[in-house]
């Protein structure tokens, strides 16, 4: 879709951002009739928040009985329990423990098991440190107890959040990318909205959701509503090489404090461990710099709980901004003016787990406060299952020689350490893939331990190829990230033979 | 159906290691030798090293990486080696058995008598050394732009840092120059550089290429493309020192900052792999811990000189023709072999009674005057007029001395010290 096509382009709604929340609720909101748009500034999804966390899907004993959070959280972890087979994205169920070294933390833990209890959590227990390292032989042995829930799990929140969009974008939402946001088209005095104002042209919709993760507070302020302020806080991680991956299976949480949830300690989806966050305020919005001081921080922490990780087992780190706000809760409304504007912002931890729920109740919003403005018959062509680009690397002989047979793309490995192959490669970009980084969110080459060395340059000649562009135009994520800037002058020189 | 086939050895990787050991094994009479290669073409990552500089001990002239491998290729065809490239094997079964595939014939189950892992090595990525900052576009390790200035003919930058002295970090300082981009320095966080003094020489100095050793990049700036590094001095514990911090703007970061075996399909084959360094622990004949798996080159452990790498890649290939065949003497005595305060690591890890033996070795800091590199119990001396890190070290020893040492012997230790 070329800048100069979007010129204008009716819808009935529009969301902004394609974070888990936008990309969950467009995915409901293709159960019904209408045309959906979804606008995301970067050039794959999910590039913010939701790109860089903890995977987590928190059980939900976390937040205070009565908060939006405590109503969303645990809601949103059956929803990802549900819709994991439909959807087909990975979710590892390992449960999560919450580890307590003082004797004030072991109090703390009763007033989690309380809140977890009231806001329906199942299956919670307090459990002694030495039943904890039977289960865990690598926890601390200065954990005197710890809060074992076991409907905590671990996502590849990656392939959630492109599940969610690849099944709303089958049942028809259109999701338009380096699209951003740059104002709203409202009547007169903002009492109502009718569309938004990108760097792509005008999107025409009598709905618009603001879905934009960090950014949720500038949207607001387009609609004059001035509540949403965000305060980035931003949080930096390790992953470690598979090698260490066997440490932990469940998900360790220090005893949380009043800075956040602190350094946690998980084996991921793909067995990597995964370790952090940080939680360091900042002003910037888009600063995902990780820095010394920070990662000795999260290395320091999670030694703490498991002392057997090795210093050495990185093999990246990255950080996130997360859209903290200053009640501290979610702030889903509609808004009376502009009719038509709703703000789904503030959703920071547990937002990743929240959004399947949050999605539900905005489309009960729009159902019962916005009729006026859009009206909500079923799509005839709703299909409520997908499946993922197969992953080569998890499946038996077999399984592999039935792939190859029916392309032999599939037995051209282009990622080695992870074993992804051609066809994958091709499979995501026909379904939406331009960039380096967004293949390997597809199909994970480029995300084991040689970080692309390898791969990289394989995954952007088949762009290149795929896409009919020539290879210097291939970026890392989009903008001006292009790998290359030209010929040698040998190329030259030889007359481009 | 997915076929299995039979053959008497298997190599994995047709660098310099995998060629030699397929004309190894033929040269000791196995039959059937086949190397598989995940490449389209042979020679691993020699093909993109296209500056001179190899093969002075084996040709006693210096050829350029295509050259020296265009010899050993022809040398394998003649001897009968089967090459099968563009074929991956992506899974070994403890039994030395392997899987491989390949588009036109897809999945095959590979029987050997005995297997030479000759897989080489790999860069190590910035991840790996935790430097802070943003990821933008415009790192790379020094080998992945190698192969795109050398077999695609594109720039990955004009203004290049790189971070590491390692040979390849090296010799792309050089080459990006050629190429017309300025090279702003090279910086090492060691006091010693990593690769060899005649690359220092000839790479650096030759074009006033800055080098900067007790360095090291301590930030990454830029969201879209690599604008900047912050570069630091380093104190004696290699932490950057406050206040020496200084901004170096440049659009391309590479990395040479060491290299590492490549064995996840060792690991799959249930071979032990050592610690140190990062390859299978071997004997003299290169067999590993499971009997009909041999490895060779840089699998094993980082060699300095490609003529290392191939004529062990021989001796590994001979090795497992004989095991094949039933010919390969067993041990009667084992030795450990161990390294001294200034061996950082080395190669094999025992030795048998049975063949002689080159342990090769590296030391941990640099001596720059006369020094002696020696095996105990009198096996080895030999005075060298400095030692250095980037630079192996050999000790030779006999089958015979080895046989005529004391019953209570069981271990040898090398080092390298002063005079």
């Amino acid at each position: 879709m070329g800048a100069v096509e979007v010129i204008q382009r009716l819808f009935d709604v529009i969301i902004i951002g394609a974070g888990i929340v936008g990309a969950a609720l467009a995915r409901e909101l293709s159960a019904y009739a209408m045309r959906v748009a979804v606008l995301d500034k970067a050039a794959e999804i999910p590039s913010g928040a939701s790109r860089a966390n903890s995977a987590m899907i928190h059980a939900g004993y976390d937040d205070k009985p009565r908060t939006q959070k405590a109503r969303f959280c645990p809601s949103g972890n059956r929803r990802f329990h549900e819709l994991q087979g439909s959807l087909d994205f990975t979710l590892r169920e390992c449960g999560s423990y919450v580890c307590a070294f003082e004797e004030d933390e072991i109090r703390h833990l009763d007033v989690l098991l309380d809140q977890g209890r009231r806001n329906g959590v199942p299956g919670m227990e307090i459990i002694s440190g030495d039943t904890l390292r039977d289960r865990e032989p690598h926890a601390s042995r200065e954990i005197r107890a710890a809060l074992w829930a076991p409907s905590g799990a671990i996502v590849n929140n990656f392939e959630a959040v492109v599940a969610f969009m690849d099944n709303a974008q089958q049942n028809g939402v259109e999701l338009f990318l380096e699209t951003q946001a740059t104002g709203l088209l409202c009547s007169e005095e903002k009492q109502e909205v009718f569309g938004v104002e990108t760097t792509k042209g005008r999107f025409l919709a009598p709905v618009v959701i603001n879905a934009a993760g960090v950014h949720a507070g500038e949207i607001s302020r387009m609609a004059g509503e001035e509540s949403v302020r965000i305060r980035p806080t931003r949080g930096e991680y390790f992953i470690t090489d598979k090698t260490v991956g066997h440490l932990v299976k469940g998900f360790f949480f220090a005893c949380p404090s009043t800075k956040g949830k602190g350094i946690t300690v998980a084996s991921t989806a793909e067995h990597n461990l995964l370790i952090g966050p940080t939680s360091t305020p900042q002003t910037d919005l888009e600063d995902t710099s990780t820095t010394m001081k920070g990662l000795e921080e999260v290395l320091d922490g999670a030694r703490k709980l498991v002392p057997d990780i090795p210093p050495g087992a990185a093999i990246t780190s990255f950080a996130g901004v997360r859209a903290n706000t200053l009640s501290g809760d979610f702030n889903i409304a509609v808004l009376r003016k502009p009719r038509g504007f709703v703000n789904v912002a503030g959703i920071k931890s547990p937002g990743f787990t929240s959004a399947p729920a949050i999605a539900l109740h905005v489309v009960e919003m729009l159902r019962e406060e916005l009729s006026d403005r859009v009206i909500m018959t079923p799509n005839p062509r709703f299909v409520p299952e997908r499946t993922h680009i197969p992953r080569f690397a998890e499946l038996s002989m077999e399984e592999r020689e039935a792939l190859v047979r029916r392309d032999p793309r599939f037995a051209q490995i282009v990622c080695r350490c992870e074993t992804v192959t051609e066809a994958q490669v091709v499979e995501a970009i026909r379904r939406g893939a331009r960039t380096v980084a967004a293949v390997k969110i597809w199909t994970r080459a480029g995300a084991g331990r040689c970080q692309g060395g390898f791969c990289g340059p394989r995954v952007a000649d088949i762009l290149a190829r795929e896409l009919g562009i020539p290879l210097e135009e291939v970026t890392r994520h989009g903008g001006h990230s292009r790998l290359l800037v030209g010929r040698t002058k040998e190329y030259w020189f030889r007359g481009n033979e | 159906m997915m076929t299995d086939i039979r053959i008497d050895v298997a190599v994995i990787g047709a660098g310099p290691a995998g060629v030699a050991a397929g004309i190894g094994a033929r040269e000791a009479g196995a039959e059937h030798v086949v190397v598989f290669e995940r490449d389209w073409d042979l020679g691993g990552i020699l093909q993109q090293c296209i500056h001179p500089g190899f093969g002075l001990h084996t040709f006693k002239e210096e050829l350029t990486g295509p050259e020296y491998m265009h010899r050993w290729i022809e040398r394998a065809h003649g001897a009968g080696v089967t090459f099968r490239t563009n074929t991956m094997v992506f899974r070994m079964e403890e039994d030395g058995s392997f899987w491989t595939m390949n588009p036109d014939e897809g999945i095959q189950h590979v029987h050997a008598g005995a297997v030479v892992l000759g897989m080489g090595c790999r860069e190590r990525p910035l991840g790996a050394i935790r430097v802070p900052g943003s990821r933008p576009a415009g790192i790379y390790t020094a080998g992945t732009a190698q192969r795109f200035v050398n077999m695609e003919g594109y720039m990955p930058g004009n203004r290049v840092v790189v971070l590491g002295s390692g040979d390849i970090g090296l010799i792309m300082a050089r080459r990006m120059m050629w190429e017309g981009a300025s090279v702003e320095g090279v910086f090492e966080i060691m006091s010693w550089p990593g690769g060899l003094r005649r690359n220092i020489a000839q790479c650096l100095d030759d074009y006033d290429i800055p080098f900067h050793l007790d360095h090291t990049v301590t930030q990454v700036h830029g969201k879209d493309r690599l604008e900047g590094v912050t570069v630091a001095k380093v104190d004696a514990n290699k932490k950057p020192i406050l206040g020496t911090e200084r901004f170096v703007a440049c659009d391309t970061l590479l990395l040479a900052v060491g290299l590492i075996p490549e064995n996840e399909l060792s690991r799959m084959a249930g071979v032990q792999i050592h610690p140190v360094t990062g390859g299978p622990v071997v004997n003299q004949c290169l067999q590993t811990t499971r009997e009909n798996v041999f490895a060779a080159g840089n699998v094993v452990i980082v060699y300095d000189l490609v003529d290392w790498v191939s004529a062990e890649g021989y001796k590994a290939g001979k090795n497992a023709a004989l095991f094949a065949l039933d010919g390969l003497p067993k041990a009667t005595r084992r030795f450990d072999v161990r390294g001294g305060e200034n061996v950082r690591l080395f190669s094999p890890q025992w030795l048998s009674d049975q063949e002689d033996a080159t342990i090769f070795l590296r030391v941990t800091k640099p001596i720059e005057q006369r020094c002696r590199v020696t095996a105990d119990h009198g096996l080895f001396s030999k005075t060298l007029r400095y030692a250095r890190p980037g630079e192996m070290n050999e000790v030779h020893i006999k089958a015979e001395q080895l046989r005529m040492l004391p019953p209570d012997v069981r271990e040898i230790i090398v080092d390298v010290e002063e005079e």
